[in-house]
């Protein structure tokens, strides 16, 4: 399918006449403002928003260009002024006797680049005075351009095979192909380490269904393994589901609709196999996708469970055995942005660093106020901005590692790790590892049988 | 001129007063309903409350939060000191409160105003030529954005002028009328303007929060509402 209007992202042609557009947008627009609960932040923020321009000093993106439009103020004034116009009292009457603005596909276009150019890592809102969240409205703006075709084509075609596609899964991983990868890590187990540790699949009443994203299992064999080796110490009751191992959902980079339909796919597996907990692997955006599941399915839906937050009970518990050995290299960690910046996960993963690594440094700033990886909200998947990525919106986050001067970048997040991989490649860091932080309790968990030994069986 | 006078200080102040007051009820209102609606509506009601709360305290007095752009920050914290203090407490405003509410209150001693007023002057005037010259805050700028800060200017500068006869080179009264009708103007700008901020700001913490939890099938009834349910992705 080719697209007829060049963005910098490839989107699939929807067969909208160009000229359908805008009033298929304000369509769109009225739908999701009739169901869902957005109109309370778009009145106030559209009424009151000072201009003051402190957002624009917290953008990692506007700092790298210094464009007025990558001022996150500007780019929220895309969608607000649209909203004022059409769906504020005071704007329709103003319009009425003034004229003024009126939506084009020109300017749909304008919106189309600038809300492709936020990550909505919500830097911005914690630095607004007035609390304004530009994240939230590059989330609506862009659910409201896919309504009308606009949306890259990556991440549309990545959900297709998610939600309409025979194997149910992001990366078109089948089943097969998912439990061979797995038994292939089970032979690790035994030959690098000596014991014998199952990926159990489809345990009924288990109390972990394990969700990582599920490019972990082609691309991230020692983060799998990490949590693997984690669940076996503790003696974890856990589970892969085989109708669903997938908890990306890039639903929340375009569509709630789409959103709620990944969401809802979890909580049925997890309620097929009599599951209670969802045990998110190291992923940003499925963690926080996950957080809605009370959104989607209830306060009876499973609670969710990050695997940090379970390695670091466990490890404080003692529960965990570990070599006497340190990690040795210099190691920071990157806060990915959707579970670090409103603070709902910043410590576990620090504490476990510090008490496995000997040279642990801090990126500055951290916690609640790092710097997005330059590749959320989808970005890291539409390989054609990739110069773009690692250009401006990653070069914050270059300096900061370089800053720390660390060996290694530990990032719990599936889509950071690639994204801060290719920052390395693209900016003279390829000395620099980056990997989760399952892959370094790998190193040093102690199974309590001595390495390499070949076949003897394990006492465990 | 005594006419004027009393005709700005009477029926235009209370018309002008009338409409800002009815003016920010109404967004109040609006926007607690619209609260309590979303609210009702989300699938997922566990708000962090202590965080929201913390935000909106931090923000209401933002001492510790200067430190992004901090000469800019500083401009309009001392611009807010004075633009909330003086209207309120100075001896002079707390008779006219007295007289039309009923209510009276302690004053300001009158140097504490002067300085107070002097700093909202300068302050006014500073905040004007940083959005004027600020990298950040000019594309951004709209008409109101600089003119309201200069009317405001002119009110305190007014004010300023009929408290000390020294200073001012007019005759007291066009002072005083200039002082009431730009006030008036400005209190009337309230609720129609990003000025109504001042009442909306506690509560816009919670907002942003309650913005992300959505009705559990808003998705699903846009796609029914657009037609698309059995549309393919």
């Amino acid at each position: 399918m080719t697209t007829q209007r060049k963005y910098s992202y490839h989107v699939e042609e929807k067969g909208l006449e160009l000229s359908e557009r805008p009033t298929r947008f304000l369509e769109a627009f009225a739908a999701i403002l009739d169901h869902g609960n957005y109109q309370i932040a778009l009145d106030t923020y559209a009424r009151m928003s000072a201009k003051c321009g402190r957002c624009a000093a917290a953008c990692q993106l506007y700092e790298a260009t210094e464009e007025p439009q990558d001022i996150p103020c500007q780019r929220s004034e895309l969608l607000l002024r649209v909203y004022r116009r059409y769906f504020m009292q005071s704007g329709v009457l103003k319009a009425r006797f003034f004229g003024g603005f009126t939506l084009t596909d020109d300017y749909l276009d304008e919106m189309a680049e600038a809300f492709y150019r936020c990550t909505a890592c919500r830097r911005c809102k914690a630095t607004c005075p007035l609390g304004i969240d530009h994240g939230l409205i590059t989330h609506l703006a862009r659910w409201i351009m896919a309504e009308v075709g606009i949306v890259p084509r990556a991440l549309v075609v990545s959900v297709r095979e998610q939600l309409d596609g025979e194997t149910g899964n992001t990366s078109a991983i089948p089943l097969p192909a998912l439990k061979d990868t797995c038994e292939f890590l089970e032979e690790e187990f035994q030959d690098i380490y000596n014991i014998e540790i199952k990926y159990p699949f489809d345990v009924e009443g288990a109390e972990y269904v394990f969700f990582p994203a599920v490019s972990d299992y082609i691309m991230e064999a020692d983060t799998l393994m990490g949590n693997a080796a984690v669940m076996h110490v503790t003696g974890g009751s856990w589970t892969i589901g085989t109708q669903n191992y997938d908890g990306i959902n890039y639903g929340i980079f375009y569509s709630d609709h789409i959103m709620e339909r990944v969401v809802k796919n979890i909580a049925a597996e997890v309620d097929r196999l009599k599951g209670k907990k969802v045990l998110v692997g190291e992923c940003g955006h499925a963690t926080r996708s996950a957080w809605f599941l009370p959104t989607f399915s209830g306060p009876e839906g499973p609670q969710v469970v990050h695997c940090m937050e379970y390695a670091h009970e466990m490890l404080e518990a003692g529960r965990i055995p570990l070599k006497p050995e340190r990690i040795p290299e210099r190691v920071t960690y990157h806060d990915p942005c959707n579970i670090a910046r409103v603070g709902r996960i910043t410590e576990q993963p620090r504490e476990i660093l510090k008490t496995i690594c000997s040279n642990y440094v801090e990126m500055t700033p951290n916690r609640t106020e790092n710097y997005c990886c330059g590749g959320g909200g989808g970005a890291v998947s539409i390989d054609e901005i990739r110069a773009f990525r690692t250009g401006p919106l990653g070069k914050r986050k270059v300096d900061q590692i370089r800053e720390t001067g660390a060996e290694i970048v530990v990032s719990p997040c599936a889509n950071c790790k690639k994204q801060l991989k290719e920052l390395c490649q693209d900016n003279d860091l390829e000395e620099v590892e980056v990997m989760g932080l399952h892959d370094l309790l790998l190193r040093v968990i102690d199974f309590g049988v001595p390495e390499g030994v070949g076949e003897e069986e394990s006492e465990e | 001129m005594d006419f004027w006078l009393q005709w700005a200080r009477g029926p235009v102040f209370w018309t002008a007063l009338t409409i800002m007051l009815m003016g920010l009820a109404r967004q109040v209102l609006l926007t607690i309903w619209g609260a309590v609606r979303v609210y009702q509506r989300a699938g997922d009601r566990t708000i962090p409350t202590r965080q929201v709360v913390k935000a909106t305290l931090k923000w209401l007095v933002p001492v510790g939060r200067l430190r992004n752009r901090w000469l800019y920050s500083l401009t309009t914290f001392l611009f807010h000191v004075g633009v909330i203090l003086v209207p309120l407490f100075l001896a002079g405003h707390v008779e006219l409160w007295k007289r039309g509410l009923g209510l009276s209150w302690p004053a300001l001693p009158n140097s504490a105003a002067t300085v107070l007023t002097v700093v909202a002057m300068i302050a006014a005037l500073a905040v004007v030529i940083q959005r004027a010259i600020s990298r950040d805050a000019r594309p951004l700028s709209r008409f109101q954005d600089y003119a309201l800060p200069l009317l405001i200017a002119a009110v305190f500068v007014s004010g300023f002028l009929v408290m000390h006869p020294a200073w001012n080179p007019f005759s007291l009264e066009p002072v005083l009328l200039v002082h009431a009708l730009t006030a008036d103007l400005l209190l009337f700008l309230v609720p129609l303007t990003k000025l109504s901020h001042m009442i909306l700001l506690p509560f816009t913490q919670l907002i942003s929060e309650l913005a992300w939890h959505f009705p559990p099938d808003a998705g699903s009834r846009v796609a029914v509402a657009l037609g698309k349910e059995n549309e393919p992705i």
